[in-house]
């Protein structure tokens, strides 16, 4: 079967080769580009959306007329007709894809900028705006803080559906007239995201958070998306510190200042060199939070968290660890999801890279396990706090399973497990219901295998940055101790694996930043370690 | 026009692209510490070999046993490292030996009572994967400058 490349773009973006065959139709062509387009385009369209338009080489003098290619065009033979001799870069096909997907009416009728909530509307939803609300306040004064920044810095409140999905939603060019529309929309900043705030904040961390229907009120049309270089800063907004674009002094989130400021974003993952990786921002030593001090000596882009990768295929697994251990967290692997359970039983894991597709337990079952875990044991960020709102139901669920909460159920909930635990889905699939699956199953969020690194490395910054501002007194205590003490954490990691049966689980927890634990807890939480064979990396 | 697929056509293994994906390769290659001795790479690769020949040695005996859940598991396991190392055809092969062996069309989306069909199918794909294995093993060795 003969191959050849064509070139295929997305209006006004770079062009790119796909490989057809030489009897691909048309309609062949189109599944192609989904699969190229996987995370632009595949996440949200199917190949029968995609509308393929050709500019014919114009004669001489004569107006450009493009046309759309039918389904059943031959594709190589219409392709040798219109340019005879070879298609050049120039003369890519364009890739379209309809305007809106669903339709869903906008809160605010027709109003001027409707046309970029339509494009909006197009935009990749995989993880998150359906299944997760917006992020609740954190705290009070980080709220204020990204009202505050509205004007300054709106561009920055993109950027965590930049790192959730790994692209720069388009943004208006500066002074664009579009702009205006941010500003009169009186929106939390938060409201911007496309993808989903951490889920880690909502209680309870099930999935059951997808009845949530978040309009999709955000916009920006994708024609604007090469203009967009930032990368990471995420809709919690702090107080001042530097920004990419040079916007000095705006209040813009210092949490995930990513290491790649200048690097274009990709519209499919393509891979970095290291160099880039590299060259990290200045403003890295303080993502921590807004008042963790530079001396607190912080180095790496990525929050001191315990990621646990489950793979069973030692192949992938082993390209994984080689990943983590550029990223300098600590790390441990589990290969079946029954092991994934019990490693993270033992507590301390921020993060959890999840392949669905595992021998003796499957990750969506490990998943499910682990939810079902932090419900009955009552671990949720808020559930001390948002007693009020979340009372009767939490109630219910718990005296459902009061009976569940066996004693093998029982986790130490106060000392190990300060919030859900992040589970990153790792799907083979590109197909749209195995995600769903997925974070119904309780994933927070996923990545596409093969995993490509600088995805792999912004869901552990994003997801961590967000693991470690929860527990941000648990950091600053850590740090300080483990600076201190670092030979004791062998000793007091021993400690923690006495557990205490938790009966009061929905009324005692409270928000771990207002609840710093004691030192010797911290140092068994963050720097002991987890599981037998939990290793660390972090040096 | 810049394209990533461009940009790096010397120092891979198959510039083509078409037997083994430049992206995805050359991110292994970046993990590598030292670009002479491609340390890193190297072993992953080698031992991807190992883990392909006897994935195919059971594929083979499942097809002799008719063993269609286990031929489809094995697929998909397959499919996973050989995604993992950007063996496009190996990897598009196995995930038909997976669809197959679930009783599925080759696209998975179409079931298939017939499980004699599937079997053979499933035997062809094996074949199939082998080659494609083999064809890019070859190029990888080139790439490590291995000639036995």
């Amino acid at each position: 079967m003969l191959h050849r490349k064509i070139w295929v773009k997305r209006p006004g973006a770079s062009a790119t080769l796909v490989q057809v065959r030489e009897d691909d139709l048309v309609d062949d062509v189109r599944d192609v580009i989904l699969k190229k387009y996987g995370n632009s385009l595949g996440r949200s369209f199917d190949a029968p959306d995609i509308i393929l338009r050709i500019v014919p080489r114009a004669e001489h003098g004569q107006k450009q007329v493009e046309r759309v290619l039918g389904p059943d065009e031959q594709m190589c033979q219409t392709l040798d007709k219109e340019y005879p001799g070879g298609q050049a870069v120039d003369e890519a096909l364009i890739i379209d894809i309809p305007q809106r997907r669903t339709p869903k009416p906008s809160p605010r009728g027709m109003n001027p900028y409707m046309h970029s909530y339509l494009e909006e509307a197009a935009r990749p939803v995989e993880n998150g705006g359906d299944y997760f609300p917006p992020m609740p306040a954190a705290s009070p004064a980080i709220t204020a803080a990204s009202h505050h920044s509205n004007h300054s810095s709106n561009e920055h409140t993109r950027a965590m559906s930049v790192l959730n999905t790994g692209q720069v939603p388009p943004l208006p060019s500066p002074g664009g007239t579009r702009r205006a529309h941010h500003k009169n929309s009186n929106r939390p900043a938060y409201m911007r995201q496309h993808t989903s705030s951490p889920t880690t904040l909502q209680a309870p961390p099930t999935g059951s958070s997808q009845k949530v229907v978040r309009p999709r009120l955000d916009s920006n049309a994708s024609d604007h998306r090469h203009s967009a270089i930032l990368v990471g800063n995420p809709p919690i907004s702090t107080p001042p510190a530097q920004t990419h674009d040079g916007a000095a002094i705006a209040p813009t989130s210092t949490l995930v200042n990513t290491s790649h400021p200048s690097s274009p974003r990709v519209s499919s993952p393509g891979p970095r060199k290291p160099k880039a990786r590299k060259n990290k921002p200045p403003a890295e030593n303080t993502m921590l939070a807004p008042s963790i001090p530079t001396s607190l000596g912080l180095d790496t882009s990525v929050p001191p968290i315990n990621v646990l990768i489950v793979e069973d295929n030692h192949i992938n697994l082993k390209l994984l660890e080689q990943f983590i251990r550029r990223l300098k967290v600590r790390w441990a692997t589990a290969v079946n999801g029954r092991e994934a359970v019990n490693k993270w039983r033992a507590g301390g894991f921020h993060l959890v890279l999840m392949d669905i597709q595992l021998p003796i337990m499957s990750g969506l079952e490990a998943t499910k396990e682990i939810r079902r875990l932090e419900r009955v044991n009552g671990i949720g960020v808020f559930s001390g706090s948002s007693a009020s709102s979340e009372a009767p139901k939490l109630l219910a669920r718990k005296s459902q399973s009061i009976e569940e909460a066996k004693e093998e159920d029982k986790l130490d909930v106060e000392r190990l497990f300060k919030s859900p635990v992040i589970i990153v889905a790792l799907t083979a699939s590109n197909l749209q219901v195995d995600r769903h699956e997925a974070l119904a199953a309780g994933c927070n969020d996923f990545l596409t295998k093969p995993v490509n690194f600088v995805w792999f490395e912004r869901k552990v910054k994003e997801w961590g940055c967000m693991q470690a501002l929860i527990d941000f007194d648990g950091w600053h205590k850590w740090k300080d101790f483990a600076s201190a003490q670092s030979p004791v954490n062998s000793k007091t990691a021993n400690g923690t694996k006495d557990k205490k049966p938790v009966k009061e689980v929905v009324s005692v927890k409270k928000p771990a930043a207002s609840k710093p634990p004691l030192p010797t807890e911290d140092s068994a939480d963050l720097s002991g370690t987890p599981g037998p064979d939990a290793e660390s990396s972090s040096n | 026009m810049a394209d990533a697929k461009s940009e790096g056509s010397t120092g891979l293994p198959d510039p083509s692209g078409e037997i083994v994906d430049q992206a995805t390769f050359s991110q292994i290659l970046e993990m590598d510490e030292d670009e002479d001795e491609r340390e890193f790479s190297k072993s992953i690769v080698y031992d991807f070999f190992e883990q392909a020949r006897s994935t195919f040695d059971k594929m083979d005996k499942a097809l002799k046993e008719k063993d269609l859940a286990q031929l489809s598991q094995l697929g998909h396991f397959l499919k996973g490292s050989s995604a993992t190392l950007g063996l496009t055809k190996v990897k598009d092969s196995c995930e038909k030996i997976q669809h197959f062996g679930a009783r599925k069309d080759e696209t998975g989306t179409q079931d298939e009572p017939d499980d004699s069909k599937s079997l053979n199918k499933s035997g062809h794909s094996v074949g199939q994967a082998r080659h494609e294995f083999e064809e890019a093993e070859n190029l990888l060795k080139k790439f490590y400058h291995d000639n036995e």
